[in-house]
């Protein structure tokens, strides 16, 4: 099943604090259940954004690796 | 994910746990401040400013410069080829967890990680030491300029960090763009990864094994700085996280990893120090004043505040920068380039000139102990640790001081 997508956030390519301060700032300009597909290559966002989510009390409804290092989260927006 | 159908053997589950997925940093902090005991007992402590400074001075030795001829060759520097083995480790323990690929971010990072890596340079040039030196093994020397040196640090990544969300506000386009990944381990494709992590480390034992012959300290320190890079990598240790994050989204964690390095790092510096362990050639008074620099307190103020900008913009302090180097991460190349090529210079001929006009005042050596006893020194360093986890621990929950 195929979930809907409101905003791309592409941070590929991009190092710690790049990816956690976009994403962050993306969520802030979304409303609550829309949902925030991001790209990312940094290890370390794997390990940061689950926490961060955890935290803020937004969701991650789904987790890929894609081809070539790239990863995927869908966030949905409390 | 790969999805394995038989049981996994004992061997095969102890390579999981190590590098299945990340560790928590406080592991890396313990595991990290006993390998700081270890070199410290064995030499000195860990540095990696001038392990740098060392690969910028070759460097420039390489074109001819007259100033660097005096220079150690990296192969000769135990902090130059300390160094080497931290990349060569966070290398091995990208390798090992397939992590490893080559990220080529956007222009504007890249320039981003060239400058802030120079005035990493030059911060560490004035404020003698970086992160680490003057931090992670400064403040459990119990030096009082360590402690004026981390003021500064935090100083500069609160105004960088401002900085930086200024301009993900005002110019977005500076960090996007076209980026590159080559290189990457996803998927079954990926298993050569491992294959190299253990043909990379088998290489550093058979060097260390090499130099064991005539210098043993050097086996001993490319050993502990293969651990070390590896550790770094998997636990994801960060110091610019320990300083940043509270400021920005609020995470504790990277800081409470810090400060049990700390602490561990303490009551073993604690030790060597009090007891003079370990010096057998120079005398006690020297081993007591080992990593206690003569910064106290203005030069390690304005140090710290320099590196602090520097480390937060390039995303990466200089460990931080040398363990992302052998990940991959190429902004943290540039910051590296950055660091060797700016630092000889700031060391010769930035510095100096400034320094000669601080009163000795402002810039001399400050050893705790020696104005509150060892008890003393070493509780105020314990009460200062502590105020600095309540601190995170209540903004974490609160979020009085982040900014998303």
């Amino acid at each position: 099943m195929e979930n809907k997508i409101d905003q791309t956030l592409d941070c590929k390519g991009l190092s710690c604090p790049m990816p956690m301060m976009k994403l962050a700032k993306a969520i802030k300009g979304l409303s609550s259940g829309d949902v925030l597909e991001m790209l990312g290559t940094d290890p370390g966002t794997k390990s940061d954004l689950p926490k961060w989510c955890e935290k803020s009390g937004n969701t991650i409804i789904r987790e890929d690796e894609l081809e070539g290092g790239v990863f995927r989260f869908l966030i949905l927006k409390k | 994910m790969s999805e394995e159908k038989k049981e996994s053997g004992v061997l095969a589950q102890l390579f999981q746990t190590f590098f299945a997925k990340h560790w928590p940093v406080w592991v890396g902090g313990l595991t990290l401040g006993t390998l700081n005991i270890l070199l410290f007992a064995i030499k000195s402590p860990w540095g990696a400013s001038g392990g740098i400074n060392n690969w910028g001075e070759n460097f420039y030795k390489l074109f001819g410069f007259s100033n660097f001829e005096s220079a150690a060759s990296i192969s000769t520097s135990l902090y130059g080829m300390l160094c080497v083995l931290i990349v060569v480790g966070a290398f091995a323990g990208a390798l090992f967890s397939k992590e490893f690929a080559i990220r080529i971010p956007p222009i504007g990072e890249l320039i981003k990680g060239f400058i802030g890596g120079g005035l990493m340079a030059i911060g560490a040039t004035f404020g003698i030491g970086c992160t680490i030196g003057a931090f992670f093994s400064g403040v459990p020397a119990l030096s009082g300029g360590a402690i004026i040196f981390t003021v500064g640090l935090f100083l500069g990544v609160i105004v960088a960090l401002k900085y930086l969300m200024w301009e993900m506000d005002k110019f977005p386009s500076f960090s996007s763009g076209k980026s590159f990944t080559f290189l990457a381990g996803t998927g079954k494709k990926g298993n050569w990864q491992i294959w190299a992590g253990w043909i990379v480390t088998a290489a550093m034992f058979v060097m260390a094994y090499v130099y064991s012959e005539n210098n043993e300290v050097m086996a001993w320190f490319i050993i502990i700085g293969l651990f070390m890079g590896l550790i770094c990598q998997r636990s994801r240790f960060c110091i610019v996280k320990a300083f940043r994050d509270p400021f920005m989204t609020g995470e504790a964690d990277g800081s409470v990893g810090v400060m049990a390095g700390l602490v561990v790092g303490l009551i073993g510096f604690t030790a060597i120090k009090y007891f003079g362990i370990g010096a057998e050639e120079s005398s006690i008074r020297a081993r007591e004043m080992t990593w206690v620099f003569s910064h106290f307190w203005l030069r390690a103020i304005i140090g710290g505040f320099i590196f602090g900008v520097g480390m937060t913009i390039a995303g990466g302090c200089a460990v931080g920068t040398l363990w992302r180097v052998g990940e991959g991460q190429v902004k943290l190349w540039a910051a590296a380039l950055g660091f060797l090529l700016i630092s000889p210079i700031s060391k010769e001929f930035i510095v100096p000139p400034i320094i000669k006009l601080l009163p000795h005042s402002t810039a001399f050596k400050n050893y705790l102990p020696d104005y509150l006893g060892y008890a003393g020194a070493f509780a105020l360093v314990l009460v200062i640790i502590l105020v600095w986890y309540v601190f995170v621990k209540w903004n974490e929950k609160t979020g009085k001081f982040s900014a998303y």
